[in-house]
């Protein structure tokens, strides 16, 4: 059996908000440590890798693994249903093929309770290697999200180059160009600091597009961790908290 | 006609080798299309008011507008397009072929008769019969594959197999084709309707030929005699035998000729001078062209060039083509998106469990394969 619990139920409508815009449906694999999903979207040039630790919650219990298939679309609609500080319960037990979501409000005079069917669904797991990045730079997730609003403006393609002086963000367009430059800073408050660690400068190229999907999980975290490689993907990565972490890695643009 | 029921067999013996995904997934990758199949289909479906397109002196123009279209709408959603022409066809096709000329007279005769009633429907329905890719259609797409900056291959014998060959060299990633036969010619991934029309919401199925021999229990040599029992175009099929006793004859038997050793002759009538051994030889050693050999270069469009040859005699809408040409131009300029498949492996995979009960909630993944559209006749 399992069930979770989670005080805030907003929590994992945030989840699902920096997910959603990627994946239709994704499988939850449910252990004893936690919640796991893995998935790339349809084109195969992203990767989500999602863990929500069981101490994360406020009540955890699985006692074997499982694995729910879920349509996000449906999940979302759901969460939605919810008010904002309800209390979440989610439990999937009795009936095997379905999962059940009751909201309880603060007050518990109010309850509701949603069922939503699984999905069978195919589900490929990936091997990450563990990669010794060559940068690595950590900012502000809101800094992060409104640079590339900000590029989307100009172009599709963004050159991000990493050299000891900081890191550059560029793209180009019919309207024009546009450059950020971010230089490491030594603010105090730990919140806006901007830290670079390099031990070769990078130059690679991504889809600007992406970028300001895996920002739609900036309410996760106040921080945002970018790691890179030459010729390999790009690794955004929000820590949440002690509750675990979303991952986002990109496959760059290469020419030919 | 490819093999017969090949796609119904392996929707039902090996349901995972099957998978439904939409044009987007294949971003980014270089995918050989089996041209004869594909400009067969745009003259059968690129008509208006069930007529063929025309030029200005009545030549038919809807290869052309299918090919520049469907490879715009195909460049645009990041896949490389190359596509593979036959060549002559293989002597064992004779027999196949003439079968389909006789079709054809017959259809001609039909048209005559109902051309005399004038019924509409059914002038419309042999015409269409009488569709035939000639030498002259596949010339001029080549002309107008080479002014959009999209390489093609000429194969020197079927383009099923040579598309299989790409395939195998990796120099693509799959063949696109309708026929299933390009399986047995060995290729690892055969993508069906990948060039149907947008407006036909029509998903693309991808058969991974490794998922297949897994799920039937044969090697690929086994699998080659599956689909010469089924019924292929090189020779002919025992009578009375269909895909169930052909599988369970081959998981037994491994080969024809132990299955013919065993085979009860006075049930089944074994085909006179039987060619299975030539036509297995022609799946398993096909005439191609080296792969290696052939150099696969995506280039600009050239406008202008694709304006004249379009425009003009040929009715194309001027503006139309220029956008279709800025399409192109725009895909191919810059740098492409690259896939994380690249950098990350495969684990393991667990495949959607089949119950009885997902059946009900998921009817669209249990296609048992088009069976509308059978291939090209020639």
């Amino acid at each position: 059996m399992f069930e979770a619990r989670l005080h805030q139920s907003s929590f994992l409508l945030k989840i699902l908000e920096a997910i959603k815009e990627l994946l239709n449906e994704a499988t939850f694999q449910c252990t004893q440590n936690g919640i796991q999903l893995q998935a790339m979207d349809t084109s195969h040039v992203s990767l989500i890798s999602l863990f929500l630790s069981q101490g994360g919650f406020d009540n955890y219990k699985c006692d074997r693994n499982i694995s729910l298939g879920i349509n996000l679309s449906s999940m979302l609609k759901i969460m939605k249903c919810a008010g904002s500080d309800d209390i979440l319960t989610i439990k999937n037990h009795e009936e095997p093929d379905s999962i059940t979501f009751i909201f309880e409000s603060q007050s518990y005079d109010k309850v509701s309770n949603y069922q939503l069917r699984l999905m069978n669904l195919e589900h490929e797991h990936l091997d990450i290697p563990e990669t010794d990045y060559a940068c690595v730079m950590k900012m502000p997730s809101s800094e992060f999200a409104r640079i590339f609003k900000m590029l989307l403006q100009f172009g599709e393609t963004v050159e991000i180059s990493c050299s000891k002086e900081g890191v550059k963000f560029s793209t180009s367009g019919d309207l024009g160009s546009a450059n950020i430059k971010l230089a490491p800073n030594n603010t105090t408050d730990s919140d806006k600091a901007v830290f670079i660690e390099i031990q070769e400068p990078v130059v690679a190229t991504f889809a600007i597009r992406y970028l300001t999907l895996f920002a739609k999980a900036t309410p996760l975290a106040l921080r945002v961790q970018l790691s890179l490689m030459p010729d390999s993907p790009l690794l955004v990565e929000y820590q949440i908290g002690d509750k675990g972490h979303l991952k986002y890695y990109l496959a760059p643009k290469v020419d030919d | 006609m490819g093999i017969l029921g090949l796609s119904k067999l392996i929707a039902d013996a090996a349901p995972h080798a099957i998978k439904e995904s939409e044009i987007k997934s294949y971003f980014g990758r270089k995918v050989a299309i089996d041209a004869s199949m594909s400009l067969y289909q745009f003259l059968i479906a690129v008509r208006s008011e069930g007529q063929q397109l025309v030029s200005a002196d009545g030549e038919t123009t809807s290869h052309l507008m299918g090919t520049f279209y469907r490879t715009i709408r195909l460049i645009e959603n990041g896949i490389k397009p190359v596509f593979v022409f036959d060549g002559k066809p293989p002597q064992l096709k004779s027999g196949e072929l003439e079968k389909r000329a006789e079709r054809r007279e017959e259809a001609q005769k039909e048209l005559d008769k109902a051309t005399e009633a004038g019924d509409a429907t059914l002038m419309d329905k042999f015409n269409r019969r009488l569709v035939k890719v000639e030498k002259k259609h596949a010339n001029e797409c080549k002309e107008l594959l080479k002014l959009m900056g999209v390489p093609y291959v000429e194969a020197p014998c079927e383009a099923e197999a040579q598309c299989a060959a790409l395939v195998r060299a990796g120099k693509v990633f799959a063949s696109a084709t309708e026929d299933m036969d390009a399986l047995t010619f060995g290729t690892s991934v055969l993508l069906r309707h990948l060039t149907f029309s947008e407006a036909r919401k029509m998903p693309i199925q991808e058969f991974h030929l490794d998922k297949v021999l897994e799920g039937l229990g044969m090697n690929q040599a086994e699998f080659i005699d599956l689909c010469i029992l089924l019924g292929c175009d090189y020779c002919p099929s025992i009578r009375g035998v269909g895909p169930k006793r052909a599988i369970e004859l081959l998981q037994k038997h491994k080969t024809i000729e132990n299955l013919l050793e065993k085979l009860d002759k006075s049930k089944y009538q074994i085909p006179e001078d039987w060619g299975y051994q030539e036509a297995r030889k022609l799946f398993l050693n096909p005439e191609v062209a080296d792969p290696n050999t052939i150099e696969l270069k995506w280039g600009e469009p050239d406008e202008n060039g694709l304006v004249e040859y379009l425009c003009g005699d040929r009715n194309f809408s001027e503006e139309r083509v220029r956008n279709g040409a800025k399409k192109l131009a725009k895909a191919k300029g810059g740098s492409t998106q690259g896939r994380l498949d690249g950098f990350f492996t495969v684990l393991s995979t667990t495949p959607a469990k089949r119950k009885a009960e997902d059946k009900k909630k998921n009817p669209a993944k249990k296609s048992k394969g088009n069976s509308s559209f059978k291939g090209k006749p020639k």
